[in-house]
């Protein structure tokens, strides 16, 4: 249980090679706007992204990955419900990394989009889907936090407070997602949509999305 | 004379069936079949486009809870038809129940369909499910629209409570391409001034081109003149162009909505859109 999590933990720290850090799933074009300008503003959006957004459509998608549910079909609804080219991106980029670099850790998986790429890689481990949905939004949240941190900017221990004051959402999302069907996934994250789409035309970018 | 057996009287609900078929007989889009039922109209008025052009009715006036209302269109290869509702489509307060509605779309191979409904208005306590199901075959194209408006903003209408789920699903050969699940419920409306969420919006739409080479239409949207007081913004990729746009009032949202589907279709927009 203890070497599970740690592989666990090590798949999702931001040193495993995924790029997480180049992407800020369109919270850069949301720091530009306005929208997010400080600590508490980072906590609603974030908190929002989490519970009504990508957080926990991906939750949804690593758990029914996780119970055993076909990858292929989970694959295909992955990619269809990304709601702009980045955000296609970002999943699709980082599942592939994802993949070439769990070979490290003995584990042969095809590219997949990144949620479903985890879950099917933590299918081995001891542990509960939820916990495995809980630390993939936990890992999801701090490259967040890491990226406002260099871009709004706020002090790190600002940022970590964020993360930290974000982590009841982080266990509700898990907590449900661990159970929930993928049909019953469903987004309200209109703006941050909007936002994540406005990052493409800027003229100067410091994340790929 | 204390009949406590009687079962409270059957509220009145209403139910629509409408489904319309075309296929290409002598090189145009022809009617195969219309079926109509109950508050659910399929018309066909003269068409200045390509191709027919198909209202829908709901003649109930709305949707309120228990309501169930299905349309349907099943174009043929090659065929090009434009369907449309023919006002915006308005889900009431539930006393019970949650209305239903669902639409089911099929484009066969070389076909094209404009699915291009108006708005749904939500009214407080509505409680509304939709699905829209398009299955499009081979290089069959589809343009799609949906704008969504949280209570009359001239009424001075804050929506505080509904249950609102609009499940949009498109699939190529079965796969599925674009899907967009949309819930707005008293969470979401809670959360409303939220700047992930709604950032105060009352009216958001979503319009996408499900096409082969679809994501060479964004630089057609991009190039739209701005909308005072509307947000929006376009993105292209995998075979589809998507344009979301969000605003404080519904009728400035409309006229960027309007734009960006002139922008993607040769000849006019349906007639109901602008009258």
């Amino acid at each position: 249980m203890t070497a599970d999590l740690l592989t666990l933990t090590q798949w999702l720290s931001p040193a495993f090679p995924v790029g997480a850090y180049a992407y800020s799933h369109g919270l850069e074009a949301a720091v530009l706007a306005g929208d997010v300008t400080d600590a508490a503003s980072l906590q609603e959006w974030l908190g929002d992204v989490l519970a009504l957004g990508a957080g926990r459509a991906d939750a949804t998608l690593l758990s029914a990955a996780h119970r055993g549910e076909d990858c292929g079909a989970l694959s295909d609804t992955a990619r269809a419900l990304c709601a702009s080219r980045e955000r296609w991106a970002e999943t699709m980029d980082q599942g592939r990394a994802f993949a070439a670099a769990a070979m490290a850790t003995g584990d042969d998986i095809a590219a997949m989009p990144y949620p479903v790429a985890v879950g099917v890689a933590a299918r081995r481990l001891s542990l509960a889907t939820e916990t495995v949905a809980a630390l993939y939004l936990h890992g999801f949240t701090s490259t967040l936090v890491s990226a406002a941190v260099r871009f709004v900017p706020l002090g790190q221990s600002d940022g970590q407070g964020v993360l930290s004051r974000l982590h009841p959402v982080i266990e509700q999302v898990a907590a449900e997602a661990a159970t929930a069907e993928v049909a019953d996934i469903a987004s309200a994250v209109f703006a941050a949509d909007i936002a994540a789409m406005a990052h493409e035309t800027l003229e100067v970018r410091i994340f790929r999305t | 004379m204390y009949d406590a057996a009687m079962p409270p009287p059957e509220l009145q609900r209403a139910r629509g069936h409408a489904a319309v078929a075309f296929s290409l007989r002598g090189g145009q889009s022809r009617l195969d079949r219309l079926h109509q039922s109950g508050s659910a109209k399929a018309m066909l008025p003269a068409s200045y486009g390509e191709g027919p052009e198909l209202v829908f009715l709901n003649t109930a006036g709305g949707l309120t809870g228990g309501d169930a209302l299905r349309y349907e269109v099943a174009l043929g290869a090659g065929t090009r038809v434009t369907a449309a509702t023919q006002t915006a489509e308005r889900a009431y307060a539930s006393s019970g129940g949650t209305a239903r509605m669902d639409v089911s779309l099929t484009v066969g191979t070389g076909a094209r369909l404009d699915w291009l409904p108006q708005e749904t208005i939500l009214f407080e306590r509505a409680a509304l499910a939709r699905r829209t199901d398009i299955a499009l075959a081979g290089d069959a194209v589809c343009l799609m629209v949906e704008t969504l408006v949280l209570g009359r903003a001239a009424m001075g209408e804050v929506v505080e409570r509904a249950e609102f789920s609009d499940h949009r699903r498109v699939t190529r050969d079965g796969c599925p391409v674009l899907v967009e699940p949309v819930r707005i419920d008293e969470t979401v409306l809670s959360r409303r001034t939220g700047r992930a969420t709604l950032a105060g919006a009352r009216a958001v739409a979503t319009l996408a081109l499900i096409a082969p080479g679809a994501e060479d239409a964004a630089g057609r949207l991009r190039a739209l003149p701005d909308v005072p007081g509307v947000t929006w913004a376009v993105s292209g990729w995998d075979g589809k162009c998507v344009l979301r746009a969000m605003a404080p009032d519904a009728f400035p949202l409309r006229r960027l909505v309007m734009a960006a589907i002139a922008a993607l279709r040769p000849g006019p927009l349906p007639r109901v859109w602008t009258i």
